[in-house]
């Protein structure tokens, strides 16, 4: 692991997005009367959660030196079915089942075929994605029907309380996550063979880390997130969507770029996405409330985006790789 | 002459499994729908097609320079050179001259392509996100200028889509075929296939994936000339949805998405196998969402086959 001063390593990076958050909160205070309102500040830690669900999947799987570009597709996969099948009276257990489950297969036939056949998974991904998003729209012929139960409901209502906390249980929920996800990488064999494998695809195979193995598992792992994010997104918005994924690709590879990690693998923590996320959702919140028009929103997001990754995010000059 | 055909037996390993599907869905199109394929319609044909293949051309070099080299902008920057043409010069501005506006078009895509190699070469941001970066930018502005679809494109322009419609491609084909001839395609070649050993050879490193964005960008102001001769209008919301269409083009195409192998010839064929499948879907009058499972399958498909007879091909040679 390559720490070089105050900003170098890992843990520098999502600490420098973490006081982002900070300043960015600041600002929007200072600028925007309400900003720091209960209501507002719930608001945006929900939307946050949301996104950082989605990104624990990108995150293992950035470290793995891969990419991901079937999270919205998974997601709006998860979000139709769960609402279809539950709109049929089944029991949502077994709903969540059969997605989970659906959604572990589409995964892991992504990491497999990528690292088998050593193609990109840019490709393999945004194929599943096609299909899969194509098949569930074909199934409900483009008019998904249904809801969530109302537990899934509460759980990521902006109003809602967990216990004497007053954020929904989601935020709790994703702070457990956060905490989990920092063990699986730091303390678990997973974890050690992940970082290996990432910074060095080549030499992990002789110290007997199976790669296709590791790449099948991640995205399944990855695709199970998605899909506990489309089931979430189906009781946050109330009615099913197949395109509610779609502001999920881009968002969830910037957060975790902007949180510290890496596309070419080896580096990164779900610490540091966490704060990526936190650190997009506050300058989507921080624009909106100043009066600017979406299209301009996203133009902005766009420079502060580079601005942030140029301030801590460079690779190296390929002089210093060899 | 051995380098020639060399070159061509990379090519057909490369591309084999598009070349295949190019004859297949060229023989089906042929079948269900022959009038459309007879020459008189050759060029309102290649006009269809031409901005997909443009979008396609124009991923490619900054993906042959490896290292994660992509560009995610290319969509997006058609969008907004249509943008810039339609509404700032010709509708604001009065200008219609075809020297002025495709001046203004290459201008455009060069200066999109300077500030992704900018960032992504000098900054050394990685290069999905910087392009992610200027993706939002680009679209935001290109939303801020046209808010709505607005019209008319000038006459000369339409007719690039129609009986001209080979000419933007044949631009492309041109500027690529010269720097085919340059040192510079095989340092790029070279940078793309393994930059630790081109650097210690003394290659130039950055300043080769620079001008390999510069090139993206070329080719996108050249695409986005293509896309605007073919709606013949000026609308924001078209653009962008070429950008991920045109990579799975790209490697449908036989060209690796880690650098130094493969084409522009292939990010072509790639290009029409989808144009064609497309056709021959919408022949058969399926429901969109049949299309795009359609196209997830197929493209999973090539890129799989192509994979397993490459593994299949060094497996013979190793022996």
């Amino acid at each position: 692991m390559r720490s070089s001063g105050f900003l170098g390593g890992t843990s520098g990076r999502a600490l420098a997005a973490f006081l982002i958050v900070i300043a960015l909160h600041v600002v929007g205070t200072m600028l925007i009367p309400g900003y720091s309102q209960p209501f507002a500040i719930r608001a945006l830690l929900v939307l946050a959660s949301l996104l950082a669900i989605a990104c624990i999947g990108q995150t293992l799987v950035v470290i793995l030196g891969g990419i991901d570009l079937s999270i919205p597709f998974v997601i709006g996969f998860a979000n139709v079915v769960a609402a279809q099948l539950y709109g049929e009276q089944w029991n949502f257990g077994l709903v969540c089942a059969v997605v989970g489950l659906g959604a572990l297969l589409i995964g892991a036939f992504n990491g497999y075929v990528s690292r088998r056949l050593d193609i990109h998974p840019l490709i393999v991904t945004l194929g599943t994605g096609m299909v899969t998003q194509g098949a569930v729209l074909l199934w409900t012929a483009g008019f998904p029907s249904g809801s969530a139960p109302q537990a899934v409901s509460d759980f990521v209502s902006i109003g809602g309380s967990a216990g004497p906390l007053p954020v929904p249980w989601i935020v709790p929920a994703v702070v457990v996550l956060g905490f989990l996800v920092a063990i699986l990488l730091a303390r678990t064999p997973y974890g050690r063979r992940l970082y290996a494998l990432g910074s060095n695809p080549g030499a992990a195979p002789l110290a007997l880390i199976d790669p296709v193995a590791m790449w099948t598992i991640t995205f399944a792992l990855s695709a199970f997130c998605s899909a506990i994010t489309g089931v979430l997104l189906l009781g946050f918005t109330g009615s099913a969507y197949g395109d509610v994924g779609q502001p999920y690709l881009f968002q969830t590879i910037a957060a975790v770029v902007v949180g510290g990690a890496a596309m070419v693998g080896g580096q990164g923590s779900y610490l540091g996405t966490i704060a990526g996320a936190l650190v997009l959702t506050e300058i989507n919140t921080l624009l909106i409330g100043l009066g600017f028009q979406p299209s301009a929103v996203q133009a902005a997001l766009g420079v502060i985006i580079v601005l942030l990754v140029s301030l801590y995010g460079r690779e190296r000059h390929v002089s210093k790789t060899i | 002459m051995g380098n020639l055909s060399s070159a061509a037996a990379g090519f057909l390993r490369s591309a084999g499994f598009a070349i295949v599907l190019f004859v297949l869905l060229l023989a089906v199109n042929l079948l269900l729908n022959p009038a459309r394929y007879l020459p008189g319609n050759w060029g309102t044909l290649i006009g269809l097609a031409a901005p997909l293949i443009g979008a396609s051309l124009a991923s490619a070099p900054v993906i042959l320079a490896g290292r994660g080299g992509i560009d995610i902008s290319v969509g997006p920057a058609m969008g907004f050179v249509n943008a810039v043409v339609i509404q700032a010069l010709f509708l604001n501005l009065g200008i219609a001259s075809p020297a002025l506006l495709i001046g203004a078009a290459l201008l455009t895509g060069l200066a999109v392509g300077a500030i992704n190699g900018l960032l992504a070469t000098i900054v050394r941001i990685q290069p999905i996100v910087a392009t992610l970066g200027t993706y939002l930018v680009l679209a935001g502005i290109t939303l801020t200028i046209v808010p709505a679809p607005v019209g008319p494109a000038p006459a000369w322009l339409k007719a690039m889509s129609a009986s001209w419609s080979v000419l933007p491609l044949a631009a492309i084909l041109v500027i690529w075929l010269g720097i085919r001839r340059l040192p510079y395609y095989d340092l790029l070649m070279a940078v793309g296939s393994d930059d630790r050993a081109a650097y210690s050879a003394g290659v130039p490193v950055t300043k080769v994936r620079f001008v390999a964005y510069l090139i993206t960008g070329l080719f996108s102001g050249i695409a986005g000339l293509m896309l605007t001769a073919l709606i013949g209008s000026a609308d924001p919301n078209i653009g962008a949805n070429y950008t991920l269409i045109a990579i799975a083009s790209v490697a449908l195409g036989g060209v690796s998405l880690a650098g130094g192998r493969g084409g522009l010839a292939g990010a072509a064929l790639g290009a029409i196998d989808i144009f064609l499948l497309q056709s021959v879907l919408t022949s058969f009058n399926v429901s969109t969402y049949v299309l795009q499972i359609a196209y997830g399958t197929i493209l999973v498909a090539a890129v799989v086959l192509t994979a397993l007879q490459e593994k299949l091909f060094n497996g013979v040679r190793a022996r």
